[in-house]
This record gives C-alpha cells, structure tokens and sequence, in this order.
C-alpha cells in the first residue's frame, strides 16, 4: 500500500498555500452527513502538488440536504466545478442500523425504496441549479448483522438492504452525465472496516472516516477532480528489464529472464502485464522506451510463451541506446500526444529521476523495489480516470500502433551533461582480493554488452590473475547521490611488455552504462600506465552478438587503429569526463 | 525537555517548539482546536506507540496533561 502522510502534515502545508499562485484553478464542494474535517486541506494540498489553485467550500455539518435545495444556500453562491457529496450509512438508516428486523420485509423494501427516491431527487435538484459535476458516495455494506450467519438467510436482511441501496442508486446514475458514484464501500473494504472507522474519533467528533485516512480518501477524490481538470493520463511508457519482466535480457537471456508461473518473481510481472492489458484494452495506450538491444527484446515481446503483452500492445516501441529523455519525446511526437499525457515506469531510480528532472511534464511513477507491489502500485494510481469512455478509446491503441509503422524514426541529440554532474558518480578503484574477487568472477561470467572481449575466466583464473605480477586485476565500485552500485566494473590489464600494456579485459555491468563511467575507469588505468613509463596501451574489441553498447567505446576515447588492435598512446592527454571523481586504493 | 512531545506539538499546532511549555492549551496556541487536537492525540499515540482511553483524553486541557498521561504509560519523554 502507497505511504501517506499523516493529516496533520496537510493541514500544516495548506497554510502554506495560496490558491492564486496557480494558472489554473478548480473549485469543488465537499458536503457530507458527518464530520470530514481535514479533507480540504489535504485536497488543497494534493491538488497545489499537481500545480492547480483548489477553492474549497465545505458545507456546515449535515446540512447537505439544506445547502441542496436551497437555491440560495452558500454551495451556490460558492459555484463549483465538482461537488462531493459523502454519506454515512449510519446516518441514512438512524437506529434501523441496529434494529433493522424491527421492521417487516415489506417495511425494509419500503424504507430502501424510499431512501433511494430522496437521494435521486437530491441530485436531480442539484444538477437542475449547478453545472458543477455531482460525485455522491455508495455506503459501506455492514459487516456486522444482529443475525449473524443466518443472516443470509433472512430476506431483505440489513447487508441485503445496504446492497439494494448502492444496486438502485448505481442505476440511477447511470443515464445521469454529471452524476458519478464514489464507490466509498470499495474505499472501506480496501483498508479494511476496522481501521476506517474509529469508534473513539466517532464518539468524540461524529468522525466516520478516521483521520488517518482522510489523505486516502483525497486521493480517491482526486482521481474525479483529475479527469475534469484533463489531467488524466494517456499513455503509460515502460521500461522492459526489471518492469516488464524480471532480469536483464541482455545478460540474462532469453531463457534467464524471470515471466514464468513457476516462479514467485515471474508471476509477480505477468500479473502486472495483465494489468496493463486489462488498461491497454479500455483505451490507454503503452509504449516502450528501454536501453536494450532491439533484436534481445522484441525476440522477448514476440516469442517468449508467458509475455501477456506483445508487439501489437504497444503503439511505440523505442528500444535503443538512446538517451531515455530524446526517447520520451519522441514517443509523444509520434504518437501526437502530449508529454502531460504519459505516465512513465522504470524501475531504475537514476532514470526516474534524470525524466523527472528533463520532462517534469511527464509523470514519473516510483515504482516499488519489490515487483510484488508493481500490480498495486497500478491500480492505485488515480490517473487513468475519465469522464467517459468511448468505442474509439477502446480502439485507440490499435490506432497508434497503424500508426507507428506509418512513422519513421527520428533521432536527436540532447545535452546529458548538466544532469550526470548533478549525480556526483564516485568510482572507487580496487585491486582484486577475496572480498571482490567472487563479484569480479560473476561479472566476468555474465556480462555481456559493455564488455570489450568477453573473455570468460572462472574463478580460480581470477585468483591466479591477481597474483601475478604481469597482471593488474581491478575493479570499480560505483556510488553515485542516491546510493551504492556495488561492483560494477572490472579490468585486467597485462604487463607483460613494459613499454605496451594490454587491456585484456574491460567491462561494466549495464546499470551503469552511459554515464561516463567506462570513460572514469579507463582514465584510470591509463594513468597508472602513464606512472609506470609505458609508452603505448593497446586494447581489443572482440565482437559477440550482445557487445555492441561497446563497440565503438575504445575509438571515441581516441584509440587509433593498428592492425587488429586500438593502441592508444601515452603521450596523448586523457580526457577524463569532469563529472566524476575517481578514487584509486 | 521533553522534546519529543514538543516537537510534534509544533507541528500539529504549527507554533515554534520554544514557545511550548506545559502550560501550551486552547488559551496559549489560537488554533488549540479541536481537530487540532485528534490530529495531536494521532500524531502522540503514533509516536510513543500508546493508545489512550476516552477518560484520558478528556482530561487533556494543555501540553502538560500530554506529559503526564505519557508518563503514567511509562513513556520516556527525553530523546
């Protein structure tokens, strides 16, 4: 379950709001049978973190039906856009609450009949003086009954009321446009009953939501205000390793990726693409913007038997090298949307946080570290809403998709600089030793894109290497404002001829790709090169059918040409990136 | 000092913690009210992880009952 601050942090930040700071501004009503004190300021609040100024009018403590139908009461001086309207079923049914078989089922029959006629006619007088949009609550069911377990047993007993209740008033509002039902029993069985109802908040202020959970329940309102204000998303981005599935297809492979029912992580992911279909299906369209090499993934997308989203889900599918900023940006040129109109989710902290930062316009999810919570993560976003959904929605993804063949690929370059000095990436040096020699053997084994020779060298190898004076076994531990990478680099270099060192292995694990890193470690050793009077470094790329992240890497630092080799010579200056600070033992 | 307690009373109640003594009520602190003060009881319980009953509640007339009520609950007040 999402955290939320506690109200009293809401009603402390409301004060420090002012409404007319903001371009654009919504007024909404909050009326109710029983005391929501705190809710507009937590309204307040979450509507100002969406950059909209809320007017916030609150009807006097039950007087919801005065404040109705009289056509000068203060809810229509006040004018709203979209009017709350929350009831208790406490208050609706008195003490037939308690004693519900007081009454004959006929009696019960009548009185739900008769509750059902005063609220439709409530809206109806509402909606004839207001243009505002009218959201009144459903009730929660009961989950106590005098009768206990006969009590389904009884005819027309008091959760079957209740039933009846939300059942007629959900039909009614049915053909009404600007009437919507607030699924308030759905709100009470998500956190349960016990926690939503405080009996000591309730004898003491009339308090039937406690105040706990008022920040939830904004969040559940805002998911009405949201779509009026068009802020609805539409169009989710995802990012495919760790997102989609579970593992990193281009060190994992096809076959060791995690999507399979046999396994608690894979079935953590499927169940999130179900979601995401079940989403695609209504209307909102996905996309694809992953650094990985094309042909890796789309084999994934295309052929691996437990993906549940394939190739003709997606409207866009931007799966390269490119920067994930340009990326996003052409994910909304080519699909004529804006950038507000997506929703991004990548389970990598660092990019979350660079699109955050590039495209604040965009909707950057922080998805949970656990995929577990991936799923309910989705159904609890607010974003998706609107006010009606239409064929053509339904039909929208495939639209996108016609679409997407008809586009041609366009690539532009941005400036990454600004936003890597921001991360202070430290790279720490260190000799292969017991402690990282088992991370520098897992790495040597598995990695695959950034890796200059792919040299596979098991464990003892490594020991070996390390021991030997003709050898420089390192590796580099990367850190950078929001944490620790571990190990993510390693290197051997050969000393074998004192004036040519050879760069025998080079390598970096994916998640750290693109930042300068590779750039950082090879600085490095070019300077102890330099230190201990070698005249010339030669390296080597060594082509597989994953390393292309690294094919051009040794070239762009300015190593030329010689034969089979890159050979880099010593007298040149190195050029290290300025963002980073390297550290050596 | 006690200033867990303080400082969350300068929170809820949005006064500076060194203007709050036990002496801090309704005549003290403007907006002493009373969904100011379910938000204080909230936050305190949270915090000193105690539940307090309706009679204790109802004795709570300034920051110095707060104090008092913790203590009976065997709360360490200093951090």
């Amino acid at each position: 379950m999402t955290k939320e601050k506690k109200l009293s942090a809401y009603t402390l930040e409301s004060k420090k709001i002012n409404v007319l700071d903001f371009k654009k501004q919504i007024r909404i009503a909050l009326l109710s049978s029983f005391t929501l004190d705190g809710l507009d300021e937590t309204i307040k609040v979450k509507c100002a973190e969406i950059n909209v100024g809320c007017h916030v009018f609150s009807g006097g403590y039950n007087q919801y039906n005065e404040e109705i139908l009289n056509t000068k009461s203060k809810l229509y001086a006040f004018s709203p856009d979209i009017c709350f309207l929350i009831l208790d079923i406490r208050d609706i049914f008195g003490d037939l609450f308690y004693s519900p078989y007081n009454l004959s089922v006929e009696k019960r029959r009548e009185f739900i009949q008769n509750k059902v006629d005063e609220l439709v006619n409530l809206a109806k007088s509402f909606i004839e003086k207001s243009n505002s949009k009218f959201v009144i609550s459903n009730f929660a069911i009961p989950t106590y009954s005098p009768y206990g377990i006969f009590e389904n047993k009884t005819d027309y007993g008091l959760q079957e009321m209740v039933f009846d209740l939300n059942h007629k008033l959900n039909n009614a509002w049915k053909s009404e446009n600007s009437v919507y039902f607030y699924d308030l029993n759905g709100f009470v069985s998500r956190f349960g009953q016990n926690n939503v109802f405080d009996y000591r908040q309730y004898f003491f202020g009339d308090l039937k939501i406690s105040l706990n959970h008022i920040p939830f329940l904004a969040n559940d309102l805002l998911g009405f205000i949201k779509p009026i204000l068009g802020f609805n998303k539409k169009c989710i981005v995802l990012d495919l390793d760790n997102t989609l599935w579970g593992g990193i297809i281009g060190e994992d492979g096809f076959n060791g990726i995690k999507l399979s029912q046999n396994d608690p992580i894979g079935k953590a992911f499927i169940e999130f693409q179900k979601y995401l279909l079940s989403l695609h299906e209504r209307g909102i369209i996905l996309a694809v913007n992953s650094k990985n090499n094309l042909e890796d993934a789309i084999q994934v997308i295309k052929e691996h038997p437990n993906m549940v989203l394939r190739e003709k889900h997606f409207s866009c599918l931007k799966i390269n090298w490119n920067d994930k900023v340009i990326n996003l940006q052409e994910i909304a040129q080519e699909l004529n949307i804006g950038l507000d109109s997506i929703l991004f989710m990548d389970d990598d902290q660092v990019n979350r946080d660079y699109v955050r930062e590039a495209l604040p316009e965009v909707l950057t999810i922080e998805l949970p570290n656990d995929p577990s919570l991936y799923a309910l993560k989705l159904t609890e976003l607010n974003d998706f809403n609107v006010i009606k959904i239409t064929g053509e929605d339904k039909k929208r993804g495939e639209m996108y998709l016609q679409q997407r063949r008809r586009t041609e690929f366009q690539k532009t370059t941005i400036n990454f600089e600004e936003y890597l000095k921001k991360l202070n990436i430290k790279i720490h040096i260190k000799k292969a030793d017991e402690f990282t020699i088992p991370r520098i053997s897992q790495l040597i084994l598995k990695t695959n894109q950034f890796n200059l020779t792919t040299k596979r060298y098991q464990e003892e190898d490594v020991i070996r290497f390390s021991q030997d004076e003709k050898k420089i076994v390192g590796c580099a531990l990367i850190e950078d404002k929001f944490g620790d990478y571990g190990i993510t680099g390693v290197f051997i270099v050969n000393k074998d001829n004192p004036e040519e060192w050879v760069i025998d292995t080079f390598l970096l694990s994916c998640r750290v790709i693109g930042r300068g890193i590779e750039e950082g470690i090879l600085d490095y050793i070019i300077n102890i090169s330099k230190k201990n009077n070698v005249k010339r470094l030669v390296g080597n790329f060594i082509p597989t059918k994953k390393n292309k992240p690294s094919e051009s890497f040794l070239p762009n630092f300015g190593f030329k040409k010689e034969n089979n080799c890159w050979v880099y010579s010593l007298k040149n200056y190195s050029k290290k990136p300025s963002h980073l600070l390297v550290l050596g033992e | 000092m006690s200033n867990r307690l303080y400082s969350i009373v300068s929170k809820v109640m949005d006064v500076p913690e060194s203007e709050i003594g036990d002496q801090s009520g309704p005549e003290s602190i403007k907006v002493w009210d009373s969904l100011n003060l379910y938000m204080l009881i909230e936050d305190i319980e949270a915090e000193f992880n105690v539940k307090f009953t309706m009679e204790e509640i109802l004795e709570i007339k300034n920051v110095g009952h707060f104090k008092k009520l913790l203590a009976n609950h065997g709360c360490e007040l200093n951090e």
